[in-house]
């Protein structure tokens, strides 16, 4: 109902920008997708329409698969997703050749948890979270915890796993990262933004889950970095590929993300990018991505499309810092060159967009 | 009751028995507009019936891809499993099939088996039935033959119906904040403590884990099929007393009177008058269920959302319409989307069925002992 509400918006959002709107008075951007970057992009919209009060742009959190599925319609100008386009969501909307699929942060999935009398943060390997939400470790005090956890006095408490009953990105990262982690898991639970666990209660969206880890004694759950430290919800390290206990941060999260630059490939930049290598990097880490057309015609008029690119080369520079105040981790510097790189490629009905001013 | 005010004034040209000595114009203006008036009215009734037939078809036929995919197994399959699944592939033997020294893998596809949804909602709404129907007859009974009319009925009908009127997130709060603490807390450990060890109860508090095959206790934390039966059980207490109150005011008099006359203690002669209305009273009981069934905010926040069948009311279980309220917003690939659609058609088409038992029988009952009244 939200998406067809969303749809029908955007549409008329669309009808109406091509009136007089577009003769210079200003023009409206609209885009829908993933609910986790939401927060963000609505302060990149307000910082960045203080430098250009003439672009309005309104962003509609319906979901990842709701945005690719709006973009493919052509019913919004630009798509948010938490998982890259798959092949066949490129295919469906014309191709790999005709889109432009940039990160615009990255995030982290971090393990939330309620054991009261633990005040020091816990340490968790990826098999150990694996064995947790396959029911193989069902206590706190079991012997693979305490090893990873010294001078930490785990309790005889059982442990009650906590997942998403919506589907979502941040269950297709933690769910790709466990899957990589361990075999058993893999084959039997697999990877995917809604998946079925094999124990476990469930909750909807990072609300439901921290609400109920909150609510419930030696439980533990999964749920996005920023949300958990908003709300000072109490999170573990994880160890990473370099056998390092680290929490998530905005840098160790950027830092997770380093590596991803040399991957891309064409304009449809995508990178997985958990367990990553390197000292500092955030094992759990993904990026969050924004798609256009490559070619803007979709888009009302000219004015309509410089003001697109004008937003996405403001976020990917500008907007970073704004980025890390909220605890999303900011693009690091390659990553950043590879995605303003693939923006210069933009097009209005053939007519290049002009590259970036340095 | 405008009636009353319009009584003493001239018959107007509404009227069509006095309309002897009005002009023509006016008499044409008058059948046209009953005319008109008719029309509409047979249009309004269509229309409502159109779009109930609108909405099954639009349902049906928006969930006809995975009715084609999945077929029977729709139906009978315990699994929902959103994702594709990809694992070591194993022979007869049970050993994973190498080929050239490669380990051969299968891809399952997505599978969606609507029957957990069923059983959740099934589930729940009986134990809901099994607490609130002996609870609602009482009150209603109470209502109709015990109460002062002025004092105490008028007063305690009026909080019955109020219940009606809270929000159903309110009760969901008031089910995760007070009611689920409050089982997982007192409740259920007491019932394990007594229960635990008889052989024959384990399915209680233990199940399987699907992937391990161990037995594993059940965490008995409250949030299952109990609390939302339990909170279901409040929320439709309003609507069963209030019919079965209407049901048994019905009862003629003289039926009471004849069971008393004939020496009945209070007692036999409120058992004559639950026999007399039992048809209206099953009515109000379906109706309940019709309500409980399609319940959604507040069963999401008591359940747990596991969508699976355990057979004990201490495990988390998912609804039909809870599902929907979860998945539907996103749904992951375009078989999904249409999975939920047919548990969406499958509530509407069990609802809509409870809704025409509960009303016939409601209604024929009532018309029954109108006559003899």
């Amino acid at each position: 109902m939200r998406r067809w509400i969303a749809g029908v918006a955007a549409a008329a959002a669309m009808v109406l920008g091509t009136g007089p709107i577009a003769a210079g008075a200003g023009v409206r951007l609209t885009g829908a997708g993933a609910t986790f970057p939401q927060p963000l992009y609505e302060a990149w919209v307000a910082e960045f329409n203080r430098t250009h009060p003439d672009v309005a742009i309104d962003y509609q959190p319906i979901g990842s698969g709701g945005g690719i599925k709006s973009i493919t319609d052509k019913t919004v100008h630009f798509a948010g997703s938490d998982a890259p386009m798959t092949r066949k969501e490129q295919d469906g909307a014309g191709g790999a050749a005709n889109l432009v699929q940039i990160p615009s942060v990255a995030g982290a999935v971090v393990p939330a948890y309620n054991l009261p009398g633990v005040e020091k943060p816990l340490n968790f390997t990826g098999p150990i979270l694996a064995d947790i939400y396959l029911g193989r470790i069902t206590q706190w005090n079991d012997p693979r915890l305490v090893e990873i956890n010294p001078g930490v006095a785990l309790p005889d408490r059982v442990i009650s796993p906590v997942y998403r009953s919506d589907g979502s990105g941040t269950t297709f990262v933690f769910t790709s990262y466990l899957a990589g982690q361990s075999e058993e898991f893999s084959s039997a639970v697999g990877s995917g933004k809604s998946v079925s666990w094999p124990v476990g209660q469930a909750g909807k969206g990072n609300t439901g889950v921290a609400q109920l880890v909150q609510a419930t004694a030696g439980s533990i759950g999964y749920i996005e970095h920023n949300f958990a430290s908003a709300n000072a919800i109490a999170y573990g390290a994880v160890k990473n590929a370099a056998g390092k206990f680290v929490r998530a941060t905005t840098e160790s999260v950027s830092s997770a993300g380093s590596g991803a630059a040399e991957r891309f490939t064409g304009t449809v930049l995508a990178a997985d990018i958990w367990n990553q290598a390197g000292d500092g990097a955030y094992p759990i880490s993904a990026f969050t991505y924004l798609i256009v057309y490559k070619d803007l015609s979709n888009l009302p008029s000219r004015e309509h499309a410089q003001a697109m690119v004008m937003f996405l080369r403001w976020a990917v520079s500008d907007g970073q810092a704004a980025a890390a105040k909220r605890d999303y981790a900011p693009l690091a510097a390659p990553v950043r060159a590879r995605v303003v790189s693939a923006l210069d490629q933009l097009t209005y009905k053939g007519e290049p967009l002009g590259p970036s001013k340095k | 009751m405008s009636r009353g005010t319009t009584a003493p004034t001239p018959p107007g040209p509404a009227d069509p028995g006095q309309t002897g000595g009005t002009p023509l114009k006016l008499r044409l203006g008058v059948v046209s507009g009953d005319l008109a008036l008719g029309l509409l009215c047979r249009g309004a009734a269509a229309l409502v019936l159109l779009m109930l037939v609108a909405l099954v078809g639009l349902l049906g036929h928006a969930a006809l891809p995975s009715l084609r995919a999945f077929g029977a197994d729709y139906f009978t399959s315990a699994e929902w499993r959103p994702n594709e699944l990809t694992r070591p592939l194993r022979g007869p033997d049970g050993r994973v099939v190498v080929v050239d020294g490669e380990r051969q893998t299968e891809t399952l596809p997505p599978r969606f088996g609507a029957l957990p949804v069923i059983y959740g909602t099934v589930a729940t709404s009986l134990i809901a039935l099994v607490f609130a129907v002996p609870l609602s007859l009482g009150a209603a009974l109470f209502l109709v033959r015990v109460a002062p009319r002025w004092r105490a009925a008028a007063p305690v009908a009026f909080l019955i119906e109020f219940l009606a009127a809270i929000p159903s997130l309110a009760y969901g709060m008031w089910g995760a904040f007070v009611l689920v603490p409050f089982l997982g807390r007192h409740v259920e450990p007491l019932v394990f403590r007594a229960l635990g060890d008889v052989t024959w109860l384990k399915f209680l508090f233990y199940r399987d884990n699907p992937v391990t095959g161990q037995s594993i206790r059940i965490p008995l934390e409250g949030r299952d099929m109990m609390a939302g039966g339990l909170i279901l059980a409040i929320m439709i207490l309003p609507i069963v007393t209030a019919v079965a109150r209407d049901v048994l005011r019905a009862v003629p008099r003289s039926q009471i009177e004849g069971s008393l006359a004939l020496g009945a203690t209070w007692w036999q002669s409120s058992r004559a008058m639950l026999r007399y209305g039992r048809a209206g009273l099953f009515g109000a009981v379906m109706l309940g269920l019709a309500r409980a069934a399609g319940e959604t905010m507040a069963v999401t926040l008591v359940v747990g959302n596991r969508v699976e069948i355990v057979p004990s009311p201490f495990a988390s279980i998912q609804t039909m319409a809870s599902l929907l309220a979860n998945q539907f917003n996103d749904p992951v690939t375009e078989v999904h989307r249409s999975a939920l659609i047919g548990v969406a058609l499958i509530l509407l088409v069990i609802s809509l069925l409870f809704n025409i038992v509960a009303r016939s029988l409601v209604v024929g009952g009532q018309s029954r002992t109108a006559l003899s009244d």
